[in-house]
Parts: C-alpha cells; sequence; structure tokens
C-alpha cells in the first residue's frame, strides 16, 4: 500500500507553556485508509495534525506527502499539498450562503466582479459528485450542525484534497448525524481519499477506522489495526494502565424528596418556551438522569433549577424551601452545588489562578474571607485540599490553571462543587470532552457523593454514561418529559423510543409523577 | 515557579525599555525632517523632563558637575541636586493626575468595563470643584458677617482651611462617580456598550463645560480667553514649597502639594481593594468571565455599578486636585486637553497593575514636560507629541516583544521542555 502521510521524528515543545506536546513521534497512514487518532486530553494529537496542517512549526521532523518530502509552514501549503482539515470549531461566515462559504477566497469571478450562479451551480455540482447533497443557496446561519459540517467538508474537497483531517467531528452531532457523517467519512475513504479522524470516542473508533494510533504524553503508543484491538485494549493504551470501564455502584437507597420541580416553563434563547410543564423529584443518595438528543430542552430545564435562567411558570423547591425565583447565591447557600456543561466559560475563569477559581462559591464566607477582606491562608489550604482529594495532576496553588487539560480543569470544578457534601448536585454533562481515565474519575466522584447521601440530577447525550450511572432515568422530548424509568426496567431501546418522540405503549409516560 | 517569576519580571522590564529605544529611534526621522540633530534633541528632551537645572548631557541625568562661586567644581547625585528647582519636581505635579487617571481606568477594566469616561468625569469634577471653591467661602464670610476675605479672622480661614477644599473634594468625587454611574447603569440595565456611552458622555460633559466656563461661570475680569473665577485662598490646596518645606529648593517651582499623598494613598488603597477584598474579587471575577461570576453567585451586576462608581470618584477627584492644588480656575481649554485619556493610556501602558501605574505616570510626565519644553530649544512642540506617540505604539507591540523573547530562549535552552514533562499534559487538544 502507497503511504499517504508519513510523519518522522516530530518534537514540538511549546515553552510559553511548558509543554512537550510531541515527542519524537513516528506516524506512518496509508493511501484510502481511515486512520484514527486517539489519546487522552493533552496527548498531543491536536498538536500533531496541527503541524501536518501547517498551523504549528515542529521544532524537529520531517513530514513526508505520498512518499515525497514537503515543508508546510503554512495552511495553504498544506492545502496545496491536498490536504484539508475540518476543525472542532467550524470556521463558516454564518451571514453567507453555503455556497459562498465553499467558495471563499477562490470564487469564480470576471474582472473582479463574482459571479453567484456560476458559483452556485459549481458547489451544487461538487456536492452531486460526491452524493452530499445540499442547497447551495441556504445561510450557514440557518442550517444545523450536521450541515455545517459537511460544508466544511465540501470546503476541503473543492480545494482537491486528498488527506482529510477531521477533529472531534462527532462531538456536536446527534445520534443520527454521526451516522450521515460516518457513511461520509466511509465513501470519501472508498474513492481513494485518506481521512485522518482526531477523536477520544473509543467506540467511533470501532464503528469507522481501518486502523488506530494511540497517542500519550506527547508519544506515540502505537498503530493497531482496528479489527485486532478492543476498546478496553485502547483504553489501557491510551491511559497506560487497566480501565474500570463499568460503574460499579450498590443499588441505591433513596431517601427523603430534596428537589422537587413542578409544572416548570421555561423560555429558551429568543423567547420561544423550551419546557413545558416539566415536573420531577429527585431523593436524597439517587442518581437521576435525564437522558435526550441535544436541544430538546435539557440545558433549559437545568439551568432553570440551577437559577442561571428565568421560569416562567411552576415551582420550584429545594430541601423545602422555594427557589423559584431565587438568586444562584440563596440557593447554593440552601446546599446546590453546580457541575456546568461548560467548564471552560461558565465552571472556571482561566484568567485567573487556582485559588480564585475555587474561592468563586465561598468567598463570602468565614474562613475564607473576614469583615469583606479575603483571607489567603484559607483559600490557599482549600485549593491545597482539592489538588490532594481530586488529583489534580501539575496543578499548584497559585498558579494559574489555563495550562490544566480538560480532565483536570474538570477535577477542579469537581472539588469545588462537591466538597462539603452538598445536597443536590446538578451534573450537567460532566464527563464531555474528556478522556477515558477522567471520566473513570468523574463517575466514580459522582457515585460516592450519592452514596454519601447526596442528591443528584444527570444530565449527558452520552447514553451509555446515563444507563452506567442512573438510579433512575428521564427521558425528554421536544421540552416535554416523555417517561421516568426505573434503572432495572430500563433498555437502550426503550429509551430510544422515548427520545425520539414516541411512547411505550403499556401507559401514557408524558405527565407521570417522577 | 521562581524561575518563572523572575523571568516574568526581567520581561516586564525588557520590553518597556526596548520600547522606548525603538520609539525614540523610529522618531529620528521625523527629528530629522524638523532640521534638528536627533541626539541633542533627545538630550533636550531628557534634561527637561528628569534632569535637574542645567543639565545638558545625558550624564547630567545622573551626576552633575557644578561650578563653584571658588572657581572649583563639585559633583552631586543629579536626582538630589535641587539648586533652582528641578524637573522631577514638576514630573510629581503632572503626575498626580496621571496616577488618578490611570487608576480610574483600571478599577472600571477589572470588572470587564471598558470605560473610556474620565475626561468627562474628571471635567465636571473640576467644574464642581471650581464652584465651590468661589462660591462657598463667599457663603462662609457672609454669614461670618465679614466684608470680604482679607478682613476674615484668622481662626475662621484655618478652620475653612481644611474644611472647603475637603468639600470640593467630596462634592467633586460624587459627580465623577454619579457621571460614570450612568455608564454603568446604562450598561447593566440596557446593555449599552460602555465605550460608545463613555464617549458620548465626554462629548456631553465637554460641550457643558465649554458653555459653562464661557458663560454662567466666567468670570468678570477683562481677559480675552474664557475662565472662571480664581478659587478662594481657602481652597486652595497650597503647595509644599509656600507652607510646609518653603526651603526645600529642589520643589521650586513646582505645584506639588497634598494632591501627590492623595494620589499615592488612592494607589494603595484601590491596590488593597482589588486585591484583597471580596468586592474587589467580585469585579475581577466578573471581568474574567460574567456567565463564571453569575454560576458562582457573585452579584456580577452590583459589581460592575460599584466599579463604574469607584472609577468616577477617582477621575472627579482627579479633576478637583489639578484646579485646587495647581490650576485654581478652569480656563476654556481645560475641558480639551484629555487628561483623562492621558490616564487610560498610562493604565493600559502600565498593564493595568498598580505598581506599574506609579512608574509609567512618571514616564509619561516627564516625557510630556520634556516634549512642552522643546519648543524653547526652537523645535516644533509636535515633535514631543510624535515622539511619546512613537514610544506608546512600540510598548503596545507587547505581545510581538514576548514571543520574540520566548522564541530567543527556546533556541538558547531547547532542553527545556525534558525537565517538565509532567505539564506534557496541557493546552494541547
Amino acid at each position: 500500500m502507497p503511504k499517504a502521510v508519513e510523519m518522522r521524528h516530530i518534537r514540538k515543545f511549546f515553552p510559553s507553556s511548558g509543554v512537550l506536546a510531541c515527542d519524537d513521534v513516528n506516524l506512518s497512514v496509508e493511501k484510502g485508509e481511515i486512520h484514527a487518532i486517539v489519546g487522552e486530553n493533552g496527548a498531543g494529537k491536536t498538536t500533531l495534525m496541527s503541524i501536518l496542517y501547517g498551523l504549528v512549526q515542529p521544532d524537529e521532523g520531517q513530514i513526508l506527502i505520498d512518499e515525497k518530502p514537503v515543508r508546510i509552514s503554512h495552511p495553504n501549503e498544506a492545502i496545496h499539498s491536498g490536504i484539508g482539515m475540518v476543525h472542532q470549531h467550524f470556521k463558516l461566515v454564518p451571514s453567507f450562503t453555503i455556497a459562498e462559504n465553499i467558495m471563499l477566497g477562490i470564487e469564480p469571478n470576471k474582472a473582479g466582479f463574482i459571479n453567484s450562479t456560476t458559483e452556485a451551480e459549481t458547489v451544487r455540482k461538487l456536492a452531486d459528485s460526491f452524493g452530499l447533497p445540499i442547497n447551495p443557496n441556504a445561510r450557514i446561519a440557518d442550517i444545523s450542525v450536521g450541515m455545517q459540517q459537511r460544508v466544511e467538508i465540501l470546503k476541503t474537497l473543492q480545494r482537491n484534497a486528498q488527506i482529510l483531517i477531521l477533529d472531534e467531528p462527532t462531538a456536536v452531532l446527534t445520534p443520527q448525524e454521526v451516522h450521515e457523517l460516518y457513511n461520509v467519512i466511509r465513501k470519501l475513504a472508498q474513492g481513494g481519499r485518506t481521512i485522518l479522524l482526531i477523536t477520544h470516542k473509543l467506540l467511533e473508533v470501532k464503528d469507522v477506522a481501518d486502523r488506530v494510533s494511540v497517542m500519550r504524553r506527547g508519544r506515540l503508543i502505537g498503530t493497531h489495526n482496528v479489527a485486532d484491538v478492543s476498546i478496553r485494549d485502547m483504553a489501557n493504551m491510551m491511559v497506560g494502565r487497566e480501565v474500570i470501564l463499568q460503574v460499579e455502584k450498590k443499588p441505591a437507597q433513596p431517601g427523603d424528596i430534596v428537589l422537587k420541580a413542578e409544572n416548570l416553563l421555561v423560555a429558551g434563547s429568543g423567547g420561544v418556551p423550551a419546557v413545558f410543564g416539566a415536573t420531577l423529584e429527585v431523593r436524597a443518595g439517587e442518581i437521576v438522569g435525564i437522558a435526550g438528543v441535544s436541544g430538546n430542552g435539557q440545558t433549559e430545564f437545568i439551568e432553570a433549577i440551577a437559577g442561571m435562567r428565568p421560569v416562567e411558570g411552576g415551582n420550584i423547591s429545594l430541601l423545602g424551601t422555594d427557589i423559584t425565583h431565587r438568586k444562584v447565591r440563596d440557593r447554593r447557600n440552601t446546599g446546590m452545588a453546580h457541575i456546568p456543561e461548560d467548564r471552560m466559560t461558565m465552571g472556571l475563569n482561566l484568567l485567573t489562578n487556582l485559588d480564585e477559581n475555587v474561592a468563586v462559591t465561598r468567598y463570602q464566607e468565614e474562613p475564607y474571607s473576614k469583615a469583606g477582606f479575603l483571607q489567603f491562608s484559607a483559600i490557599r489550604s482549600f485549593a491545597q485540599k482539592i489538588i490532594k482529594d481530586y488529583q489534580v495532576k501539575s496543578a499548584r496553588v497559585g498558579e494559574e490553571i489555563k495550562t490544566l487539560s480538560g480532565g483536570n480543569l474538570q477535577k477542579v470544578v469537581l472539588g469545588r462543587e462537591l466538597d462539603g457534601n452538598p445536597k443536590f448536585i446538578i451534573a450537567n454533562q460532566p464527563t464531555r470532552g474528556l478522556d477515558v481515565g477522567s471520566i473513570e474519575f468523574v463517575h466514580k466522584t459522582l457515585v460516592e457523593a450519592r452514596d454519601k447521601g447526596s442528591a443528584i440530577l444527570l444530565v449527558s447525550v452520552e447514553l451509555d454514561e446515563i444507563l452506567s450511572l442512573s438510579d433512575r432515568i428521564i427521558v425528554m422530548f421536544d421540552g416535554r418529559i416523555m417517561g421516568v424509568l426505573d434503572i432495572k426496567d430500563a433498555n437502550e431501546q426503550d429509551i430510544g423510543i422515548l427520545m425520539a418522540g414516541g411512547s411505550l405503549e403499556k401507559d401514557h409516560p408524558a405527565q407521570e409523577k417522577a | 515557579m521562581i524561575i518563572n517569576r523572575l523571568r516574568r519580571l526581567v520581561e516586564n522590564i525588557t520590553i518597556p525599555v526596548l520600547a522606548v529605544i525603538l520609539g525614540l529611534l523610529a522618531s529620528v526621522f521625523f527629528v530629522a525632517l524638523a532640521n534638528a540633530d536627533p541626539i541633542q534633541t533627545y538630550r533636550n528632551l531628557f534634561c527637561e523632563g528628569f534632569g535637574p537645572q542645567g543639565c545638558e548631557t545625558f550624564s547630567d541625568l545622573v551626576i552633575i558637575r557644578v561650578e563653584q562661586e571658588d572657581g572649583t567644581s563639585q559633583s552631586f547625585f543629579s536626582p538630589f541636586y535641587g539648586e533652582n528647582g528641578h524637573s522631577l519636581a514638576i514630573v510629581i505635579e503632572r503626575a498626580t493626575i496621571l496616577i488618578l487617571t490611570a487608576l480610574s481606568a483600571t478599577v472600571a477594566f477589572k470588572a470587564g468595563m471598558f470605560s473610556i469616561g474620565m475626561d468627562g468625569q474628571l471635567v465636571l469634577g473640576a467644574l464642581t470643584a471650581v464652584f465651590l471653591g468661589v462660591w462657598l467661602p463667599k457663603q462662609i464670610y457672609a454669614l461670618a458677617g465679614v466684608p470680604d476675605a482679607d478682613s476674615a479672622p484668622e481662626a475662621l480661614r484655618t478652620i475653612m482651611h481644611l474644611i472647603v477644599p475637603l468639600i470640593c473634594i467630596l462634592a467633586a468625587m460624587t459627580v465623577g462617580a454619579f457621571y460614570s454611574w450612568i455608564a454603568g447603569f446604562l450598561k447593566v440595565k440596557l446593555n449599552v456598550n460602555e465605550l460608545i456611552s463613555t464617549i458620548i458622555l465626554n462629548s456631553i460633559a465637554t460641550q457643558v463645560a465649554i458653555w459653562l466656563i464661557a458663560f454662567p461661570l466666567r468670570s468678570p475680569d477683562p481677559n480675552s480667553t474664557p475662565r472662571t473665577d480664581r478659587i478662594d485662598d481657602t481652597a486652595w490646596l497650597i503647595p509644599f514649597n509656600r507652607v510646609l518645606l518653603p526651603d526645600v529648593e529642589w520643589l521650586e517651582g513646582a505645584r506639588v502639594g497634598i494632591g501627590i499623598v492623595f494620589a499615592l494613598i488612592a494607589l494603595v488603597v484601590i491596590g488593597i481593594y482589588l486585591y484583597r477584598t471580596t468586592a474587589g474579587y467580585e469585579q475581577r471575577m466578573t471581568r474574567g468571565s460574567r456567565l463564571f461570576a453569575r454560576f458562582g453567585g457573585i452579584p456580577s451586576d452590583r459589581a460592575a455599578i460599584r466599579a463604574m462608581l469607584i472609577s468616577g470618584a477617582l477621575s472627579g477627584l482627579a479633576g478637583a486636585i489639578q484646579i485646587l492644588g495647581v490650576d485654581r480656575r478652569v480656563v476654556g481649554e481645560f475641558a480639551s486637553v484629555g487628561y483623562g485619556f492621558d490616564g487610560v493610556l498610562v493604565a493600559i501602558l502600565a498593564r493595568e497593575s498598580i505598581a506599574g501605574i506609579l512608574l509609567v505616570a512618571c514616564f509619561y510626565a516627564g516625557l510630556q514636560q520634556g516634549a512642552t519644553n522643546l519648543q524653547f530649544g526652537n523645535l516644533p512642540r509636535q515633535l514631543g507629541g510624535i515622539i511619546i506617540a512613537f514610544i506608546i505604539l512600540f510598548n503596545s507591540m507587547e505581545n510581538f516583544f514576548r514571543s520574540n523573547i520566548a522564541r530567543l530562549q527556546s533556541r538558547i535552552r531547547p532542553n527545556r521542555g525534558q525537565a517538565a514533562p509532567e505539564s506534557a499534559s496541557g493546552a494541547t487538544s
């Protein structure tokens, strides 16, 4: 098999953060294969691909494309060598049409005037030739995320990319969109194109890739045929030790009702109702999971309970106190903790140091402040305690946290929120974007909190996570609660039906008391 | 960790020094355009800005030789050589207002409010101070039944000397704070961009000030340019060289008074407020991420408004001190000098550091002082402005310098990476 890409002895050190992102990496990718690159957060996968795409310059090493040595010092040179990259966060102009985005910078023109009819026609032909139907005249702002990704892929194909780099392509997609994407990837590979897939979802690797390269701490641990390795093998290689994929937990022993939401009515962005009369109860010592395809009101529902979004109707009570219209601080004082969906902007302040990040929920109480003055020694020892108890690697008291990896950042959030055994914990996508090792840690921590008597409300788009952690499962669809299942009776099929808006025949699940 | 901190410190000193040198080099073109000798021009710039009387060469800035009456000569350490006054005294006079306006900008910035309303707040503060400084003593004399200031009993004047400036200052701070609050309120309640609203508020304040000075508050004395009455002597913050330190020659010709003490106290108080109090913490977290602050239960709207109030009060204080301590009246041009904007520049150049503000304000004041005096050497006054602008421009290229310094370091010691395997899990994917 001819080699499409060879990277030899690649080394990259970031002096500003002191991170050795790539350490003598040797990668070899065959033409026409789907090659997955997996690794924990911060293992160096994205850096390696950024080097291939010319976004980052390696300190040492050589790159060969189609077995010829090349120098790629800019994305333009990468594009010229037939490399295309679809970033995790799309780089599209929302107010432009699909055709305008695809042809951006290479517009067919006459004396500087763009002919938009030809533009649209070119794009339509391109899309048809790859069997990826789109409407060239639709605006990016109006189309779904999956469609936007398709536009990004077409953009690289229009520039004649033979090697496609996809950075965590499924992170933002619904299950159906993921399936479509797999089909597209397979079709492109069959047509002779080479696909490089950066991911840390091992199931995905099993589903779609031919070969897989595992990275750990800047090193490439090995390249294997996907057929020859199990998910467990890959996980162990990524983490460097035995990983327990199954969450071990005893049956729940639910106590008193901690949180009660009744007939909650919540508006989404733009004032359109997002939650229609949802009712639920969470008891002490149990984990209630909310399942659903993202965008069906879970976020709004959770944010309303957390106090981040106003409630239009209904009421919420926490430990018997009505908190429907109370401020976040009052809710936290009543006993709420919140692990937010977006740890980068909501859970943490990346501009400041660890101490000030862990102080945010406590700075008003003694001993962390006295008479309006912060008490740094108390805050510091609290930070120290979190580093120790939650095994936050490479973090130091008083140091900035922006260089920490995603998993370690999440541990900081967990430590701050779970310290002191809160009565009620909201965990919104607690493992999104995390690597295997960190996911294991988060799951273990949440189960421990449950066993200590916390009531936990869990939201996740990963059905596996919901099934393995929850004691009861609530399924949301289109802003409504479609059903409540005990974990003993829950199976993927039933949940799938409810998630798609169907009902289980035996009863009328909608509006059932949780 | 200590090495990192040390490295950062060296960087923080190297970059401004480099910027000054590059700024001077870049200005050579314009100096030549004005038919001047660059070396001589820069010598004059620094001697007038930072040197003692009689400073003629760069070395005079450090050691100055002075001919004695008996024909011998003696060397002095220049900053302490105060015969006939010293430029550094004037630097202090000029730096006072810069420190206060830069603090004003910093407090706002550190709440995530990019307010540049210092000019408007300062002008209104100055007008408040001048109005009260003229009007209040008159009322007191009338109440006490004294026909004019000169015939007032000494005891009354002593008490007034203590109380009147204080009232003027507090009133000016209140007015400044209120004017700044408008922008904060608009931002928090109606999401009006504070940059735009403060620009507009500045413009309104300036126009109102010009009108007030030209008509209602215009002094009846015959003078071609509009200006207000001079404040009563009892409202005056008397410079040190008139009262407390009349024999210190170093201070001669400089209107350095209690104002610089206020400015230094403000530096310390704001430093403590921002970094040691829960209120300061609240506003700094709000700046880092509004969402984070809300999530953690921080009342960020209140923190933003509080920052705007403090910011406005500091600008009002700056205006009051400039009037009560230095100008003693408001002249027509005062509204358009742009003290507030200079303060914003100082704050940005100091990277919003409290100690940095003190250093940068003094340096900026010295450059201004030297630039103004360039015209006495038959050079265009504008040349000074150009040089200052270049220095600021190069200073703002911080990131460019920083990345180059980092690249240089990694080239010198490329194997540093091996020392940090533990942190290899950061900041990539």
